[in-house]
């Protein structure tokens, strides 16, 4: 069973069932070629996951964490559509990591100069932690339980709903500082 | 008139109140209609609502339920959408921004789940200390049906008299108390060493079993604004077993007027549809128990030749004694990590505070370790600084383990001033909205600058804290109480000791709007037994009618 089963919610808002559609729309898309789409749209599609591809290239430079390919898509069309810039500066920063030969975000960060650039660096990495591109009334969230926000804590609190341990399963040993864990 | 319909007890409102009373009287045999003003909405949707909400409106615990706009309520996401139902004014307009959710179930969606009891004490203010009203009965008459309440509600606590507050009860807890998690250990281990005991709370929360249906708690950290497995007393497990008794719910039905008929009896409610039909309603005995807000609102608007300020009001005590805690917040800087997130968003408190020979001169105090998960506050903290990599991880780390929030609750005593009435302002319907004037008085005043906010600063200094910062201005406890205040003399009060109106020998008013006094502690398990000692009196009524 997927971790992310959940059995509170009907069938609908299973988040088991929505990761299923996503993943199979992403199939059918990748065998397209072989099937009905021809011409335009074959190009759409591919320059929605080219960009996707890039998002998600420098998304890994900008955060060493494992990072959910779907919610990163859904991620780079919002991030992109706000924006008319944002997928010039996507090049860019891939761009100056690969000049810095960078393999974590410190190789190349503080490299970047005050300004839009770096502004969209960290649009990026807030928006993977926090779930949402703008923390205002009615904006849309892109991930919740798959915000980064609640990783940094994860060996002791819980995320909002969702359960750790089970009925009286929990304790008052309180873990240290410094052991971050690893996610 | 449309729709007619009828039943021998009509309860309004579907709260933890129109609940437990209409519980009783189906197991008495008599038929029940229930009238909500709200929609009523399963448990899956409330959480997904919640989970779908921007960070930082998930502190609003009302977000999760938006109000349909025939049956308004406070809104907190901002100041401007707070202003528009509740009406408030004076010195401490901010501190009565009163929360509840007009929804089937009412405020049991996502209350914090803590019992309290008063204190013997607590009921005795007047002939103790020379303040505020003596209830007219003693903490000996109200045991009975805090048990039962207990027993109906599920609720969890101590078997150690001396964690139990107060330790004067006829049976055990039906279930154990719930663990601490490290912060609320913590708390605990400080305020002992400062000579204060932080007691496990009695919550409405199974713990380690199963109870009436309901799965134990598991730690969720939800409780509000809504548990998302049912170990909480809520209305989505309250509202089946009443219809599976045979009661009727009908929701979206908002009633705007009690009409009375032969010897001031009251003979029908009305209500709206969503349509803005007007319907009829008729029965035998009346509840009104739509919370201490609605509850007067509705007496006053149903005003008639025989009762010109409004039913249940020959006494002009409706709508006044407005009560809440109002509370203040110390919020907390560590050098070590205190740790939330564990467990119930609320499991303990120090209670000692609420008692004492200084209430004579100032109102007693609770404090409460807040043990809602702060990764979400750290994160947002330390994203907002522009940090990157390692050091932001670690930052939010930090901030959410080595920060932490003590609520203090104050003891307000019933004031006349402090009064709701009627604004000239409209919903949707056509219907007033509630004014409410409220100043927290200088009892309470006194309270925070000679004793609550000083005890607060030495738990801060004794957790360790490097920072502490408390909250200048009073907020609200959302324990709304006061409204259709209790007594034996109909002349300064609108109910009688079983919750029935003076002026009406048919309509009870259970809740806290009865409630004389305001203690320090979370209102509704008083309420809950009130509630139970007027659906006694209400069969007691029928069988002898």
């Amino acid at each position: 069973m997927s971790p992310l089963y959940r059995d509170d919610a009907p069938e609908d808002f299973s988040l088991f069932r929505r990761r299923i559609l996503v993943a199979g729309g992403l199939l059918l898309g990748g065998l397209a070629p072989a099937t009905a789409q021809t011409g335009p749209a074959l190009a759409a599609d591919n320059t929605v996951t080219d960009f996707a591809n890039q998002f998600m290239s420098l998304s890994s430079l900008l955060i060493q964490h494992r990072l959910d390919r779907d919610v990163g898509v859904r991620l780079a069309a919002a991030l992109k559509a706000q924006s008319p810039d944002f997928a010039a500066h996507v090049g860019e920063l891939l761009g100056i990591a690969k000049t810095k030969n960078a393999t974590i975000v410190e190789d190349f960060f503080y490299d970047l100069a005050d300004g839009p650039l770096k502004d969209t660096a960290l649009g990026i990495i807030s928006a993977w932690y926090i779930g949402v591109i703008v923390d205002a009334p009615n904006a849309e969230v892109f991930a919740y339980e798959l915000a980064l926000m609640f990783q940094p804590t994860i060996d002791v609190m819980t995320i909002p709903t969702y359960a750790i341990s089970g009925p009286n399963g929990w304790t008052s040993e309180a873990t240290p500082l410094s052991n971050m864990p690893k996610f | 008139m449309a729709n007619a319909d009828s039943a021998d007890v009509i309860v309004v409102g579907t709260g933890v109140i129109g609940c437990l009373v209409a519980e009783q009287m189906l197991d008495a045999g008599l038929s029940v209609l229930m009238l909500e003003a709200g929609p009523r909405v399963d448990r899956w949707r409330i959480v997904e609502n919640y989970r779908n909400l921007p960070p930082s409106l998930r502190l609003s615990f009302d977000a999760p339920y938006p109000p349909k706009p025939w049956a308004p309520h406070m809104e907190s996401y901002s100041d401007a959408a707070a202003a528009e139902y509740l009406q408030l004014e004076g010195p401490n307009a901010r501190a009565y921004r009163q929360g509840y959710v007009r929804y089937a179930g009412g405020a049991t969606w996502h209350w914090a789940g803590i019992c309290w009891r008063l204190t013997p004490d607590d009921m005795r203010l007047k002939s103790l200390y020379g303040v505020g009203r003596d209830w007219d009965f003693g903490y000996d008459t109200l045991e009975p049906y805090y048990t039962r309440a207990e027993y109906a509600m599920g609720v969890c606590g101590p078997s150690d008299s001396a964690l139990q507050w107060p330790p004067i009860r006829s049976k055990p807890y039906p279930m154990g108390p719930l663990p601490f998690g490290p912060g609320e250990q913590r708390f605990t281990d400080a305020a002992a060493r400062i000579g204060l005991k932080n007691l496990p709370s009695a919550q409405a929360r199974n713990s380690g079993i199963a109870y009436d249906g309901r799965p134990p708690c598991c730690g969720n950290n939800n409780c509000i604004p809504v548990c998302p497995i049912a170990a909480k007393y809520d209305a989505a497990a309250a509202l089946p077993k009443i219809e599976a008794k045979g009661g009727r719910i009908l929701v979206n039905a908002v009633v705007y007027r009690v009409e009375t008929g032969q010897k001031n009896a009251i003979a029908a409610v009305h209500y709206f549809d969503p349509d803005k039909l007007t319907h009829r309603v008729t029965g035998k005995i009346f509840v009104l128990a739509c919370n201490g807000i609605e509850t007067p609102k509705i007496l006053l608007l149903s005003k008639d030749e025989r009762n010109p300020n409004g039913l249940a009001n020959s006494s002009d005590q409706v709508g006044r004694n407005m009560m809440d805690q109002p509370k203040l917040v110390a919020e907390l800087t560590l050098a070590e990590p205190m740790w939330t997130g564990v467990g119930p968003v609320q499991g303990s408190s120090i209670m000692q505070t609420s008692q004492g020979e200084f209430r004579s001169r100032h109102g007693g105090a609770l404090f409460r370790f807040n043990n809602m998960a702060r990764s979400r506050v750290g994160a947002i903290a330390a994203v907002r600084k522009g940090l990157v990599g390692k050091a932001l991880d670690t930052e939010i780390r930090r901030l959410s383990a080595c920060t932490a929030e003590i609520a203090i609750e104050h003891e307000l005593l019933p004031d006349p001033n402090n009064r709701l009435t009627l604004s000239d302002k409209k919903d949707w319907l056509g219907i007033n909205k509630p004014n409410i004037h409220y100043d927290v008085g200088d009892y309470v005043r006194r309270c925070a600058s000679e004793y609550s906010v000083p005890i607060a600063k030495s738990l801060a200094a004794e957790l360790g804290a490097t920072d502490v910062q408390v909250s200048t201005e009073f907020t609200n406890s959302d324990h709304i109480m006061g409204g259709m205040i209790m007594g034996a003399d109909s002349t300064r009060s609108v109910v009688d000791l079983d919750c029935r109106a003076h002026d009406h020998s048919n309509l009870f008013l259970p809740g806290g709007g009865a409630m004389t006094s305001s203690g320090c502690g979370n209102s509704t398990l008083t309420m809950a037994a009130l509630a139970l000692k007027a659906a006694d009196a209400v069969m007691d009524q029928v069988k002898h009618s």
